[in-house]
């Protein structure tokens, strides 16, 4: 564009502006991208639409990936839920769905995500963050009454996916055929695991991969309407990496997922449009959309150039994101209401398929009830209240977007690069150039905060007196309940025909140790059989190796 | 001996370690590395170490402060931890608690013997400053045992 | 000092006893040369020179950690006492350090009787290899049986820390071709065992070939034929025969002080050397002297031989005296 009079009061607004702020600061976002005060059509001008951004849709799919986007459909309103027992998870799953939650998620207790029965974990941990289901029978009592068949389920499920299992047994006992069931794993991705949230890596690196490999190829026959792979940004962001570094990592492990999945034998189109993504929203909110976009289109790009994908479906960029814990503060908790809601505006102009809204509690403990509902409250406010729906990727085309979508996209495709270099995300990750990565950035962003170029409300800039009457939480389990979950646990387990679970995990470590045989399908057959995840997980942890993450400092 | 020193002069020796279900580690790394900035020895665990390899570490390593970092609920287990230190015979090791932990339970950590919860959003100045202090005060207890 | 044979201190009492909370505090005193450290040297040296000191040394990444865990585990699970001393590098901007070699070690932490002490180096000079000697003493007198240095990086320290130890295993992976020119440039002339671990991996025999050419190179001991070993420390090859060597190479050194006069008297040596030639080097580069100024100006003519220059300065040092 040459247009004489666009440079003439470009440089009369530069003048203007220089005189009456003299002693501007550098500003910078959190991925390192100086940010301008200013974007014109010097920046980005709209000749650049065909490239840049195309139709919803359409390649470069940087505008969303359907063409109805949330006009035709909204995002799955994924609340992650876990009450300390089946029962009370239970009930809460039923009042969810009673306020329009069209989808269903589950967060397992923090011993399920170590691999431990509630038989083996102190008491006093039990139930403290999500609900104990240990066996076929515990997600019997947590699904009871609902129609599984006809409602999208998440599962918290890390590798080796004993939850899934339980689904499955479950809806065989109910006579539900598999082919029936959607859902999505949403914790697959064992090396975000074993890089940033040790909590869910259980199996050793090689086990891992052996088993989501065997996972995929099993549900591929059995259950093709779930979604086996999840691959996971949010717990590298939570960790520390910048909205960049976060993207860019996150589709590296997607491309180590997807050539695990060619050398066995799939073909791209054939497991791609089955890959779903999981990320962060931080507060930095253009930052954000600008990710979620960029993304979108590498994404776009790398599996049409990379893996030869020729099914569009391969190229959909489906993701779930949930706001980000990190952000929420201690100190005046009310206001993280507020910043909830800025970050699920940031999902929703970065074109979500799914979102999962904090608890303004998140800081404080576990989240109360009504923290639960207030945030629900807060997606439905956005969608129903604020038209935030009515136009597709409506920031689309600003000059600062668009700028800043194309800087993140060189950002995300460098750390790409830098992780091929290293052999791949499998490589990079078993000798620490990951972990570094991530740590050095979280110093970083620590340092601007305590240095206050980074302002907290509360925490670093207008702080008001502590008033601890805000901070409400939840009450712990009462023991009494938990008390009859181990009860019931215990009862099961011997009731159960001990010499079917014995026969069911012999063939599951015959399986693991041979080269041909599913691991996943065993796992399957030994839930049914009632062995327990505890039982399982320990199996696998005996013939793969106990996963110890690279612990740096 | 030429270089002799005070006890109370040396450098600070801290455990950082996390204890329990959760392996969040942000904090706890964010932690080690300003205590090391300032001049402290870390010792850094992987999570979920056992009460019982607490106590051994902190007897092995001769540590001064012991740091555990709690964002889940595994807080809920400090009281036991410091019995189980107390019974060891190493009262005299400060102990502080990071992370998330409600006020009902951070009155039961204090009572149980914790010198210190820091709360997200604590700085790193408050954080070394005590964190020293303690060592210092560690330092100055009863030896535990006297070389003659 | 008073003579007082048949009424040992309590603390000693205890620390010969192998009580844990003497062991950890004496090692802090003796780490920090604070007051009482002379009182322990002297309390222990009658009860010195019964521990094995192994050292485990080589380049980040060949998977050293792993493989002395593993061999850890056979120690301990022969009812061996074990200490290990795992040193890591202290920040030179703050002087203080993460010891991280803890969690490598994950794994062992419940085994009754082993004791892991970790060492940062704390940027001084001979200090050091000092400190980790005195280290070594009060773990032998507490009963270890052996004793494990593990060192973090490579460099000069690290050199000079496994010299404490009597012997020397040098750890390489395969196929690093440019890590074996750095252990060639240092490392390998110390080496008592040399593995090649991640034996599961590619390249592994022409690692195991071209470290086998490089020791011909060395001179050879009329007792001892340095071996090459494969290890693979995640499924546990090799281990058991790299702790046979490892025994077989303690025979020897038995056999070379079979009058039993050492008592780590060679190390003292060596430590003794080394503290005195960083001392005159300090010395020689802070102070100006015509008569050094002449000797330099000497050598860069020709006028006069390195060599000869070299005695010229030994002669100007002892003539000080």
């Amino acid at each position: 564009m040459t247009d004489k009079r666009i440079d003439n009061k470009h440089k009369q607004w530069q003048d203007d502006y220089k005189k009456m702020l003299p002693d501007d600061k550098v500003r910078s976002n959190r991925s390192d991208i100086k940010i301008k005060p200013l974007y014109t059509p010097e920046d980005w001008d709209s000749n650049r639409y065909m490239d840049d951004l195309g139709f919803p849709g359409q390649g470069p799919m940087t505008r969303g990936i359907y063409p109805t986007m949330h006009r035709g459909q909204t995002w799955s309103q994924r609340q992650l839920i876990g009450l300390a027992t089946p029962e009370l998870y239970n009930a809460r799953v039923k009042q969810m769905i009673a306020m329009g939650a069209n989808a269903l998620s589950m967060i397992p207790c923090n011993s399920v995500y170590r691999g431990l029965d509630v038989d083996e974990v102190d008491p006093i941990l039990l139930g403290t963050c999500g609900v104990t289901v240990n066996t076929v029978d515990d997600m019997a009592r947590c699904l009871d009454g609902i129609p599984i068949d006809k409602m999208s389920i998440g599962l918290n499920d890390p590798i080796p996916f004993t939850m899934l299992a339980q689904v499955l047994a479950h809806a065989k006992n109910l006579g539900a055929p598999w082919k029936k069931l959607t859902g999505t794993s949403n914790q697959s991705d064992y090396i975000s695991h074993f890089v940033a949230n040790h909590m869910f890596y259980r199996i050793a690196l090689k086990g891992s991969r052996r088993i989501q490999m065997d996972q995929i190829i099993f549900l591929k026959e059995h259950c093709p309407g779930w979604n086996p792979v999840s691959i996971v940004g949010q717990h590298m962001q939570q960790a520390g990496a910048t909205p960049a570094e976060a993207m860019g990592l996150t589709l590296s492990t997607a491309i180590q997922y997807a050539k695990d999945c060619v050398e066995r034998g799939l073909e791209p189109d054939a497991f791609l449009p089955r890959f779903t993504f999981f990320f962060d929203i931080s507060i930095s909110f253009f930052e954000e959309i600008a990710k979620f976009r960029a993304g979108r289109r590498v994404w776009a790009r790398l599996t049409k150039e990379r893996f030869g994908a020729k099914d569009p479906r391969s190229s959909r960029f489906k993701f779930h994101c949930q706001t980000s814990g990190v952000d929420l503060t201690r100190a005046q908790p009310l206001n993280n209401i507020a910043r909830v809601a800025i970050q699920g505006m940031a999902g929703i102009f970065g074109g979500c398929q799914s979102m999962h809204t904090d608890g303004y509690d998140e800081a404080l403990s576990c989240p109360t009830e009504e923290a639960a509902l207030i945030s629900v409250a807060t997606q439905n406010i956005l969608k129903d209240e604020a038209g935030m729906t009515d136009v597709i990727d409506a920031l689309g085309g600003s000059y600062y977007l668009e700028t800043l979508t194309n800087q993140m996209e060189e950002q995300i495709e460098a750390i790409i690069a830098k992780i091929d270099e290293a052999g791949g995300m499998f490589e990079a990750v078993e000798n620490g150039l990951v972990q570094g990565i991530i740590g050095e950035s979280a110093l970083a962003f620590q340092e601007k905060v305590d240095s206050g170029e980074h302002k907290i409300v509360g925490v670093n800039a207008y702080q008001i007196e502590d008033d601890p009457s805000l901070r409400k939480t939840q009450p712990w389990p009462d023991p009494d309940v938990m008390k009859r979950q181990i009860e019931l646990f215990c009862r099961f387990k011997e009731e159960r025909d001990q010499t079917e679970v014995q026969r069911a995990l012999e063939d599951l470590v015959a399986a693991a140790r041979s080269d041909d045989q599913n691991v996943y399908e065993k796992i399957v057959q030994a839930t049914i059989s009632k062995a327990t995840q505890g039982e399982i997980i320990s199996c696998l942890r005996e013939e793969f190796g106990f996963g110890h993450p690279l612990v740096m400092a | 001996m030429v270089e002799s020193e005070s006890r109370e002069a040396i450098i600070p020796r801290v455990l950082v370690t996390k204890i329990g279900l959760d392996g969040h580690d942000r904090g706890s790394r964010i932690v080690a590395a300003w205590l090391r900035d300032s001049g402290m020895e870390v010792i850094y665990t992987a999570p979920w170490q056992k009460i019982d390899t607490v106590v051994k570490l902190t007897q092995e390593e001769d540590v001064d402060v012991l740091a555990v970092s709690s964002l889940a609920t595994d807080h809920l287990l400090i009281p036991k931890l410091m019995a189980a230190l107390r019974e060891a015979g190493y009262q005299h090791v400060k102990v502080v608690v990071g992370g998330i932990v409600p006020d009902a339970d951070e009155a039961i950590l204090l009572d149980s013997g914790v010198s210190r919860v820091f709360h997200t959003g604590s700085t790193k100045e408050e954080v070394v400053q005590r964190i020293s202090e303690f060592a210092e005060e560690a330092r100055k207890a009863p030896a535990v045992v006297t070389f003659d | 000092m008073a003579v007082k044979k048949n009424r040992p201190k309590p603390w000693l009492k205890r620390l010969l006893n192998g009580d844990r909370t003497v062991l950890s505090r004496a090692i802090s005193v003796l780490e920090n040369e604070t007051n009482e450290a002379s009182a322990i040297i002297r309390g222990i040296y009658p009860h010195l020179g019964n521990a094995m000191v192994v050292g485990f040394t080589g380049s980040p990444g060949v998977g050293k950690s792993t493989l002395v865990n593993s061999y850890i585990k056979l120690l301990c699970e022969k009812g061996l006492q074990v200490g290990v001393i795992a040193v890591d590098p202290s920040s030179p901007l703050s002087g203080g350090a993460i010891l991280g070699d803890r969690i490598r070690m994950a794994a062992q932490e419940h085994l009754r009787n082993l004791f892991i002490r970790s060492l940062a180096s704390r940027c001084h000079v001979g200090g050091l290899s000092r400190a980790t000697s005195r280290v070594v003493d009060v773990m032998d007198a507490a009963g270890m049986d052996v004793i494990i240095i593990e060192t973090v990086g490579a460099g000069q320290s690290e050199v000079e820390i496994a010299e404490i130890a009597s012997t020397k295993v040098v750890v390489c992976a395969p196929g690093m071709g440019d890590d074996i020119q750095a252990i060639k440039a240092g490392i390998l002339e110390i080496a008592d065992i040399l593995v090649v671990n991640k034996c599961d991996l590619p390249l592994t025999n022409h690692t195991n070939r071209q470290l086998k050419a490089m020791l011909v190179l060395r001179e050879a001991l009329p007792d001892w034929t340095t071996p090459v070993l494969n290890t693979s420390a995640i499924d546990g090859t090799g281990v058991s025969e790299l702790s046979d060597a490892i025994d077989e190479y303690k025979g020897v050194l038995a056999q070379r002080n079979s009058d039993g006069k050492d008592k780590g008297k060679k190390r003292m040596l060596r430590l003794l050397a080394n503290s005195v030639a960083d001392k005159v080097k300090k010395d020689l580069l802070e102070t100006t002297s015509l008569e050094m100024d002449s000797i330099c100006d000497a050598v860069l003519k020709g006028e006069l031989m390195f060599n000869e220059a070299t005695n010229r300065v030994i002669d100007k040092l002892l003539s000080h005296q």
